[in-house]
């Protein structure tokens, strides 16, 4: 698939070989050098700075600050047969979860946005549900449906059938799989469903029209122009994937199911001596592989384009199912019903009772919504949280924006140099990275007064966010055609008015998404937080686990289930907006 | 429950500060008046604790910011999160820590690989101390954590309720038993270091062909077994069952007695605040702190505290122990545990 496009070069219009620095200045050369230079101190600060403490990790025999030597032992020890085993294992497992959850992100994706399902909206908020728990608790709730002796599941079962086995077992390889779709199938959708939304219908009925089958037509044409959607979203699942730990923990642990992040959390938080040279080795070697990965993407990419966005106007029409769209909403529901009504009911019903899973009269309570609300360190975690959720979602999409435009929109020197930058922090597993962050406020010079401060915790998260940040605007502006900023260009713009008035405007649903993803990610993040946050600065996530660790799973519970509540509130608006935008189109 | 304790917090507060207007510093030894005097003047004292919010422990802390009118900062942390916490401030020239209540072996651990902990100095309650507790120079014993078995009182009949450490090896639970991983560190592996050590190797051997199911999320593990997902648990934290009330568990104590984990202060290098930390150490083993823990389903360790306890408490408190377990047979323990549970 190609298009006609002008390409940014052209656009560009390439100065001449400048003579000198005024030359430079004059041909708006040096401020865009300029920029491009900050922008990769900055992104290496934020990526490479505490990459560079953990490298240290891995090729050291002792953590920074301890006297030692230098060697390989942490990469002899990845190069042995129980590693490749596990190597095995956590790739087999992530591939499978993708795929799977990539292929219903698309088919849900093509029904909300693509078609006249009936209940498209209220569908489109309910199926993202799940994405904004905190895993734990599903994993609770999942633990209660699915387990072989007296889940609800099996105990139905065996009541309807007479039969003495189990129907499901959570505690399998399944189990894991299962859980881990909970939230990639959410988190693909949200990718998936923007980029239908802004493709030209136009394409799919020229398609049609030459004869092709609606099936043929979303195959060749509609599939074909959401690959960098799609290629996107599927490496950033995979590669989530890989560094997926809670389902491995919980559901794998029975079944002796061993992966990458459940020996890393093995060798830090459960050796004698935490061997911090065997899990940094580690999670390097993941890097290697995730790189490579990358690199696949990069050259599947390269060269084509995927602009469905141009100068031309389209409204985007819905394919009419007629009664087949009764089966679409059924599959919809089917999954709602399955994925959050099932979990998310258990907790609903759980946080009205003592305990979970005891539902007797006798012990209905208000007591976890009142010890939740009348908890000041609830609600001091929540402002914190908030705060740094809504400027660092936004400082986060902010740096994503730009890094994406430079990098897919210009030729500019250092840009392929920025996107690399950009990416390394989705591919080191989040408890190591933590480490690493640790590492590395703490050894700043002394005049640096990160550590132990709330900016810690904020840079961090702009860090842990910006891949994603990136991903999502780059997806969005692969989709947009060169001739509309030639357009405005040629009728008089500047380049700032011409970033804002197009490439911002029509990006916006997209980057709007991204800032619910990445605030919802600093909503959630754990690994970090409870490394780097001091008294005063806590956060929701660190709360929580104080909370789960007391045993007060009911209140982490109502604490979920406010967080959910927020992201309707959120979904709501964001799409009333998108709405809004598109209907003025 | 949290209510309660705070007024006992509050009560045990207002309590010290009548003492201190009634006995003025005149009754008591010179030199640690002129530590609650720094201690006060200091203002404020840091602490790195595993208790992460625990509400005996909140507490404990409330009474003493009442008495004497010192804020305390505590730092919640697991532990592989506060020892790398403290490693790395400590590396790095900040000192922003004053004291932490961690394990014993911890304590060994960073006295081993570094140079993090100074000596407490006196702290006039440890003659308090019961036995076998002692203090050392760089520590001080804050609370004990007992483990014992739980079981379902809906599935195992009271004739059939395990009475001893040797009778989960009885064939009828075989597959029926879940227990905390016993390979990493924690405390599945503390209690197979300690049985491996008092009841004998074959002991951990007949307990692998049992096949223990094994998961790593404590909490949920005890309401599992109250759900009649599993009839038995091991090892259960006496302390996290007592939030189980009214759910149908028991925790039994065996017979042989209770493997534990001590919890002790030690006073971090170059502290800022090191005579609030000590008034905070001291302040720690008074009688009515340790009752808040020993209420807790804790082992006090102090004198005269256990028999005070509640009644549902009482038990607990008096509990026989078993072990510790030493740092320097961790490696070992957890590889043979690898090799038994393969």
């Amino acid at each position: 698939m190609t298009s006609t496009s002008l390409s940014s070069q052209q656009i560009e219009r390439p100065a001449s070989a400048p003579s000198s620095r005024l030359q430079g200045l004059r041909d708006g050369k040096l401020p865009r050098r300029l920029a491009v230079a900050a922008l990769v101190l900055l992104l290496a600060f934020l990526s490479l700075y505490p990459l560079s403490m953990l490298l240290y990790g891995s090729l050291h025999t002792t953590p920074p600050g301890i006297p030692g030597t230098f060697d390989l032992s942490g990469y002899r020890q990845v190069l042995t047969w129980p590693t490749a085993v596990l190597f095995a294992n956590t790739v087999g497992i992530s591939l499978l979860k993708t795929v799977i959850s990539l292929a219903l992100a698309v088919l849900f994706g093509w029904i909300i946005a693509r078609t006249n399902t009936p209940a498209r909206g209220a569908l489109e908020v309910l199926i993202t549900l799940p994405f904004f728990v905190p895993p734990i608790l599903t994993a609770m709730a999942w633990g209660m449906l699915g387990n072989p002796q007296v889940g609800v599941i099996n105990l139905a079962w065996r009541w309807i059938t007479g039969s003495d086995n189990a129907l499901v077992n959570v505690y399998s390889y399944g189990g894991v799989v299962w859980h881990m779709l909970q939230y990639s199938t959410p988190f693909l959708f949200l990718f998936v469903v923007e980029a239908f939304r802004s493709m030209d219908p136009a394409l799919e009925e020229a398609s049609r029209m030459c004869g092709a089958s609606q099936w043929r037509t979303f195959r060749r044409v509609t599939f074909a122009l959401m690959l960098p959607a799609i290629v996107t979203a599927f490496l950033l699942s995979f590669i989530r994937g890989l560094e997926s730990f809670e389902s491995p923990l919980f559901f794998g642990t029975p079944a002796k199911i061993e992966v990458i992040t459940t020996a890393i959390y093995n060798s830090i938080h459960h050796q004698s001596i935490a061997n911090y040279q065997f899990a940094t080795a580690l999670s390097f070697s993941i890097m290697a592989l995730m790189f490579l990965l990358v690199l696949w993407q990069w050259r599947l990419l390269r060269g084509k384009s995927f602009q469905t966005v141009t100068g031309k106007g389209y409204s985007p029409r819905l394919i009419d199912l007629g009664p087949w769209r009764w089966l679409t909403f059924g599959l919809c529901v089917a999954f709602f019903l399955i994925s959050v009504v099932l979990p998310i009911g258990q907790l609903i019903l759980g946080s009205f009772f003592q305990f979970f899973g005891f539902y007797q009269w006798d012990m209905l309570t208000l007591e976890h919504y009142r010890s939740v609300l009348g908890n000041s360190e609830v609600w001091r975690a929540f402002r914190n949280t908030f705060l740094l959720g809504l400027v660092g979602a936004s400082s986060t999409m902010l740096l994503g924006a730009i890094v994406a435009y430079i990098s897919t929109r210009t030729r500019w020197a250092g840009r392929q140099v920025l996107d690399v930058l950009a990416w390394l922090p989705w591919m080191m597993p989040g408890m190591v990275l933590a480490v690493g962050f640790l590492w590395g406020f703490a050894f700043l010079p002394s005049a640096i007064s990160i550590y132990g401060t709330i900016w810690a915790l904020l840079i961090a998260y702009v860090a842990l966010g910006t891949p994603i940040a990136v991903r999502v605007m780059s997806a969005a502006y692969r989709q947009l055609s060169f001739d509309l900023e030639e357009c405005s260009r040629v009728h008089g713009a500047t380049w700032w008015q011409t970033l804002w008035r197009i490439m911002i405007a029509l990006a916006w649903p997209s980057f709007a998404v991204g800032w619910v993803l990445t605030f919802f990610g600093i909503m959630r993040e754990l690994s970090a937080s409870v490394l780097l946050y001091s008294v005063g600065s806590e956060v929701l996530s660190v709360v929580l686990l104080r909370m789960w660790e007391n045993g007060q799973a009911e209140t982490v519970s109502v604490i979920g289930l406010m967080m959910m509540l927020l992201v309707f509130v959120f979904r709501w608006v964001q799409l009333r907006l998108i709405k809004r935008y598109i209907s003025t189109l | 429950m949290l209510t309660k304790l705070k007024r006992t917090a509050l009560a045990i507060g207002l309590t010290g500060l009548l003492a201190s207007l009634a006995f003025p510093a005149s009754a008591q030894d010179g030199g640690w008046d002129s530590v609650v005097a720094a201690g006060k003047k200091e203002g404020k004292v840091v602490v790195y604790s595993m208790a992460l919010g625990a509400p005996y422990y909140l507490a404990v802390l409330k009474s003493f910011e009442a008495k004497y009118g010192i804020k305390v900062e505590s730092l919640d942390l697991r532990a592989s999160e506060l020892a790398e916490r403290v490693r790395t401030e400590q590396a790095a020239g900040r000192f922003l820590g004053d004291t932490e209540i961690i394990t014993t072996t911890m304590i060994e651990e960073q006295r081993k690989t570094g140079d993090y902990i100074q000596a407490v100095g006196t702290i006039p309650n440890v003659k308090n101390l019961r036995a076998p507790f002692k203090a050392t120079e760089v520590s001080v014993p804050a609370y004990v954590q007992p483990m014992g078995i739980l079981i379902n009182t809906r599935i195992v009949k009271p004739e059939d309720e395990p009475k001893s450490w040797e009778d989960l090896n009885d064939p009828r639970w075989k597959g029926k038993i879940l227990s905390d991983d016993m390979r990493p560190l924690g405390s599945g592996n503390t209690m197979f270091a300690i049985l491996q050590k008092k009841l004998g190797a074959a002991f951990n051997e007949k307990l692998a062909e049992q096949k223990p199911v094994f998961s790593r999320d404590m909490r949920n593990d005890a309401r599992r077994v109250a759900r009649g997902e599993y009839p038995i648990y091991v090892p259960q934290i006496f302390a996290f069952a007592s939030d189980l009330k009214g759910l149908p568990v028991k925790v039994v104590i065996p017979k042989e007695g209770a493997p534990y984990a001590m919890m002790e202060f030690a006073m971090l290098k170059n502290a800022a605040h090191p005579n609030a930390a000590r008034l905070l150490i001291n302040h720690f083993l008074e009688a009515e702190s340790q009752l808040l823990y020993a209420n807790g389903w804790m082992l006090p360790v102090v004198e005269g505290v256990a028999d005070r306890a509640n009644d549902d408490a009482k038990a607990f408190a008096n509990a026989k122990l078993m072990g510790p377990a030493l740092l320097e047979e961790r490696p070992a323990m957890m590889e043979l545990a690898k090799k038994l549970y393969q």
